[in-house]
């Protein structure tokens, strides 16, 4: 991604100033939660909004106090949800989109399009009856009522269908075919492996989408003790009013929530398949 | 877990099918009693109250209550309703006064008269009102109280030489004299998005908002009490005279502590509030009673307070409703609910207790604190809640929202809030007397 | 030859086999949902009396009831209007700037490229309740920094919360969250275009504006259409940032957003059945909405397909 190696040309004045001036707009409010990260209870919302001071350490140890370190169960949580969550998800997107990709089969597209048209659905509509259908069998208040609605995923579906036609060939399919490999067998030893990086990229965008989703797990847990972070800072947040000290914890929790997530982007970056997004990879 | 996870989704399957023809009774409940030992569990959003659980515990064996902590008032109902629709709903609950009618006409709480027997005594008419919905049911054990009064700055008052106001007419001179002699300050601010602080102030001139004849509701949202205290609130904010953002938001906190609010009429639980929000003004505040609409007169409303509600679900019942009566009644556990969860308790022995003899720390020099704050609950008006205050609080928030954004007239807005809070009632089926 | 059999067998079961734990879990997690809330929409609560007491609740049956009340909802009108107006600001903004910040991105001789790819990225790992929340401060005059700077320079200050401004600030957090996500797709989209094909423009003298209009925005057209149905189906689905919003300002009523009025009517006036009934005839404005869009972009841009 670095532009070419020995000769660096002057930088053109003009782009790079707009897109400088992007970044910070963008970096502006990560800046302000820095800053008011490290203002103690009393002060922050009385000192200049990006003047930092001393306090981040007390806050970090006034978080990790609070509700006994439920904070960091809170974390736990979180990553458990997003991450298993999206990895299930990313695994049942390959292999459906493979299917859907590379068998010609009756009812193939009236399935395919019937999942497609799951995008369209809002959250919102599905939280409610969801919680009562899981109710019906005991499921609320677990960590499998946030799990199990997040694993299927129209749009990553979607998008293994795309990068399965484009990166695994039918020639290959065909030789192991002849090879006499059972067809599992060969999703799981040919295909998979091409598919890599298109399942990094579901599985990112479906982590980013189960962080976000913030109706599910505020309708179907009581227990704060399986909440995640995102649930955890709004019931935080909401008792703010009444008890102003929590909202530098709310604080303080917002910034680190968001280390991880931009942690695993930094670390995944390499591998994942924008272009896919894009539809730049051609079916 | 796993292994019959298989088996569970089969059933949702099966059960899907079935959760639209029976909407209530499910009994796969997890509580119940285990060898003897009863488990209780527990909805609640009060600070530290666990340390009230764990003193029970500890002292009953045999009943084993479990806190599930919730975000706070509102939330709890939500997902109380939900819940119950589901089948699955907590054996006890934390639960605003004005929310009880809504989830007793939802089934959500057992009315639990029989089990109660003498607590009735142990509480003042007009609080004890207010759980049996003026029926001859009980619906849950009054926690706290929130009687109104008001919180002054004494340095600012000093400084700008203001007399505490007596009646609303002084207070709204009081907020004049504000203007002119510190222009950027104001004496108070009314809140859009407080509806149980406008009922508290409506109660105080007299507003029944709901009431019961025969077996049908009477709704007087838009009764001339209510009215009277609308345009007052909307004549001073039309002037200019006091400010009108919402409260409970960072810029009111800032506003508390940087003194550019002088006063804020409140409930007896304000100290905490200030402390938390203000952390700046310690010692600089006082409380006196609210102003009155006829000078002489001590009348006050209720802006908040809670109940310890039974669940119609639960299969413990008696061992819920006895927690519940030693929580609130108890002279140990009420003690601990004032010192840890900041809670002005409901129960008239607790209101004389050894934890209220010191002022509020935050109020270190008004050493008669709670004496005064005992003589003003005195003077709270009764209340009878609707079916759907939830859906008459939203309006309020949205009619006064528009109305302070439009300038507009506040009588108009208690009207919006009468013809949304009837139609919605008949819409549903409630009869109601015109 | 019965060995070929059984083997073709096995491939015609194969992909039923292979999509059965999706359509199982599709069926369980959103088909059934979606039926069972247009079920709820055909019912309502009858209460008798007072109300009070066991069974005084019954649901009934209640025809289209619920989609008459619906549609003749002046607050869900006003909300549409409201998130119509929302999308117009949101999306030729979010859209054009992240088309900016890629075709930049993709330009030669650009300093810092990777910081400023990164930085403006970056928003799209903040969920929206957190990012409303951080902006929501920033927009509150006491603590906002703007109103610091122009207090100080004795200028008049805005309230960016006041009625008239909260949609636009609403829309700034929006387009910060979005900006980044899509300027990242149609970057890689650009790179994805092999650079002989401007090569010779540039060696004919082409400047890089011309390039950028003449031959790389022609080329992105598929991505640019793919970035605005998603950001379309999002857009009418904004829920988070005005909740968020709300709980700072007067200026957010609770039906500011047709999906806030979903959720008011199902939670807090515990209305299930309006709720669900809402909640169908957006889902079915959506789909149009989408379709439609798709339709007529393929009918303009793709029409003459080769």
């Amino acid at each position: 991604m670095t532009s070419t190696p020995a000769r660096r040309p002057r930088p053109a004045f003009l782009p790079t100033a707009i897109l400088l001036i992007g970044a910070v707009y963008c970096l502006l409010p990560v800046a302000w939660v820095v800053a008011a990260s490290t203002k103690a209870g009393s002060t922050l919302f009385t000192s200049f909004t990006f003047a930092p001071s001393g306090s981040f350490f007390d806050n970090m140890g006034d978080l990790s106090d609070y509700g006994g370190g439920i904070y960091w169960r809170w974390m736990i949580n979180t990553a458990l949800y997003a991450g298993l969550g999206a990895a299930l998800s990313a695994g049942l997107s390959g292999l459906s989109g493979y299917t859907l990709a590379k068998y010609r089969f009756t009812g193939r597209s009236v399935i395919f399009n019937v999942l497609l048209a799951g995008v369209l659905v809002p959250g919102i509509v599905l939280a409610i009856p969801q919680y009562l259908m899981l109710a019906k069998v005991g499921l609320t208040n677990t960590y499998w009522s946030v799990l199990l609605p997040s694993i299927v995923s129209p749009y990553g579906i979607y998008l293994a269908r795309i990068y399965a036609a484009a990166a695994v060939p039918d020639t290959v399919v065909e030789a192991a075919r002849v090879d006499g490999a059972s067809e599992f067998r060969i999703f799981r030893t040919v295909a998979l492996p091409m598919m890599v990086p298109g399942m990094i990229t579901v599985f990112l965008v479906q982590f980013v989408a189960i962080w976000n989703n913030f109706l599910l797990p505020f309708i179907m847990l009581a227990d704060d003790k399986k909440f995640p972070v995102t649930l955890g800072l709004y019931t935080l947040l909401n008792r703010g009013a009444t008890e102003p000290a929590l909202y530098s914890l709310v604080i303080t929790g917002a910034l680190l929530s968001m280390i991880p997530l931009v942690a695993v982007f930094l670390a995944l970056q390499r591998y994942w398949r924008v272009d896919l997004l894009s539809g730049a990879v051609k079916a | 877990m796993t292994r019959s996870l298989g088996a569970k989704i089969v059933a949702i399957f099966l059960g899907a099918s079935l959760v639209a023809a029976c909407g209530s009774d499910s009994d796969d409940g997890d509580s119940g009693t285990t060898g003897g030992k009863v488990e209780l569990s527990f909805w609640a959003w009060a600070p530290n109250i666990e340390k009230v659980i764990d003193k029970w515990n500890a002292a009953n064996p045999d009943i084993h209550v479990t806190l599930s902590r919730q975000a706070g008032g509102g939330d709890i109902v939500t997902k109380l309703l939900t819940a119950h629709k589901a089948g699955n709903p907590p054996d006890l609950a934390q639960v605003e006064y004005q929310s009880l009618p809504t989830l007793v006409s939802n089934d959500v709480l057992a009315d639990i008269a029989k089990e109660t027997g003498d607590t009735k005594g142990k509480f003042a008419d007009g609080v004890w009102q207010q759980v049996t919905l003026g029926t001859d049911a009980v619906y849950g054990i009054p926690q706290d109280a929130g009687p109104m009064m008001l919180y002054y700055r004494t340095d600012l008052f000093q400084q700008y030489g203001l007399t505490v106001p007596k009646t609303w007419e002084e207070f709204a001179q009081t907020a004049r004299t504000v203007r002119t002699k510190a222009p950027k300050q104001y004496l108070t601010t009314f809140s859009a998005k407080d509806p149980g602080w406008f009922a508290g102030l409506a109660q105080q001139a007299g507003a029944a908002w709901w009431g019961v004849s025969g077996d049908s509701w009477k709704v007087s949202i838009n009764d001339a009490a209510t009215k009277k205290v609308a345009d007052y609130w909307g004549g001073l904010v039309g002037e200019g005279a006091i400010d009108d953002q919402p409260m409970y938001t960072p810029e009111w906190n800032k506003a508390l502590n940087d003194g550019t609010l002088l006063a804020w009429p409140s409930a007896i639980w304000g100290p905490g509030v200030l402390e938390g929000n203000a952390p700046d003004t310690k010692g600089k505040w006082a409380m006196a009673p609210l102003p009155q609409w006829t000078a002489g007169e001590s009348k006050t409303g209720n802006w908040g307070g809670s109940s310890t509600g039974v669940t119609a679900k639960s299969k413990n019942q008696s061992a819920a409703v006895k927690f519940a009566t030693w929580m609130n009644t108890d002279a140990a556990a009420t003690e601990l609910l004032i010192k840890e969860a900041a809670i002005y308790p409901a129960a008239r022995d607790a209101q004389a207790s050894p934890a209220l003899a010191q002022p509020p720390a935050f109020f270190p020099a008004q050493t008669d604190f709670y004496a005064t704050a005992k003589q003003i609950a005195e003077g709270a008006a009764g209340v009878t809640w609707g079916p759907n205050v939830n859906v008459t609080y939203q309006v309020y928030q949205d009619a006064f929202g528009k109305a302070i954004t439009q300038k507009s007239a506040f009588g108009a807005a208690v009207d919006e809030m009468q013809a949304a809070t009837v139609s919605d009632m008949q819409k549903n089926g409630f009869k109601v007397a015109s | 030859m019965a060995v070929v059999t059984s083997r073709r067998g096995r491939r015609t079961a194969a992909p039923y086999a292979f999509l059965a734990p999706a359509v199982l879990l599709f069926s369980l997690f959103i088909l059934l949902p979606v039926g069972y809330t247009a079920y709820l929409s055909l019912r309502k609560v009858q209460v008798k009396g007072l109300g009070l007491g066991r069974g005084a609740r019954s649901e009934v049956f209640a025809g289209l009831e619920n989609y008459q009340r619906a549609i003749a909802d002046s607050q869900l009108w006003s909300g549409a209007l409201r998130v119509l107006l929302y999308g117009l600001l949101l999306l030729p903004i979010m859209l054009g700037l992240a088309l900016l910040f890629a075709l930049l991105l993709d330009r030669p001789r650009v300093g810092l490229r990777r910081f400023s790819r990164i930085s403006i990225f970056m928003p799209y790992a903040v969920p929206a309740v957190i990012a409303s929340m951080l902006w929501g401060f920033l927009y509150l005059p006491a603590m906002s920094p703007l109103n610091y700077v122009l207090d100080k320079l004795g200028l008049p200050e805005p309230n960016l919360l006041s009625p008239g401004s909260v949609l636009f600030s609403i829309v700034n957090i929006a387009v910060w969250g979005g900006v980044g996500f899509n300027m990242i797709i149609l970057y890689t989209s650009l790179r994805a275009i092999s650079p002989e094909i401007y090569e010779s423009a540039r060696i004919d003298g082409c400047s890089e504006l011309q390039i950028a209009l003449r031959i790389k925005i022609p080329l992105l057209i598929p991505a640019i259409v793919m970035t605005t149905v998603f950001s379309l189906i999002v857009t009418v689905q904004v829920f988070s940032e005005p909740l968020t919003v709300r709980s700072l300002t007067t200026s957010v009523t609770s039906t500011w957003t047709p999906l806030m009025k979903v959720y008011r009517d199902a939670f807090a006036a515990d209305d299930l059945y309006s709720a669900a009934a809402t909640s169908i005839l957006l889902a079915a404005i959506t789909l149009v909405l989408s379709f439609g869009f798709l339709r007529f972009v393929q009918r303009r841009a793709f029409g003459e397909d080769r």
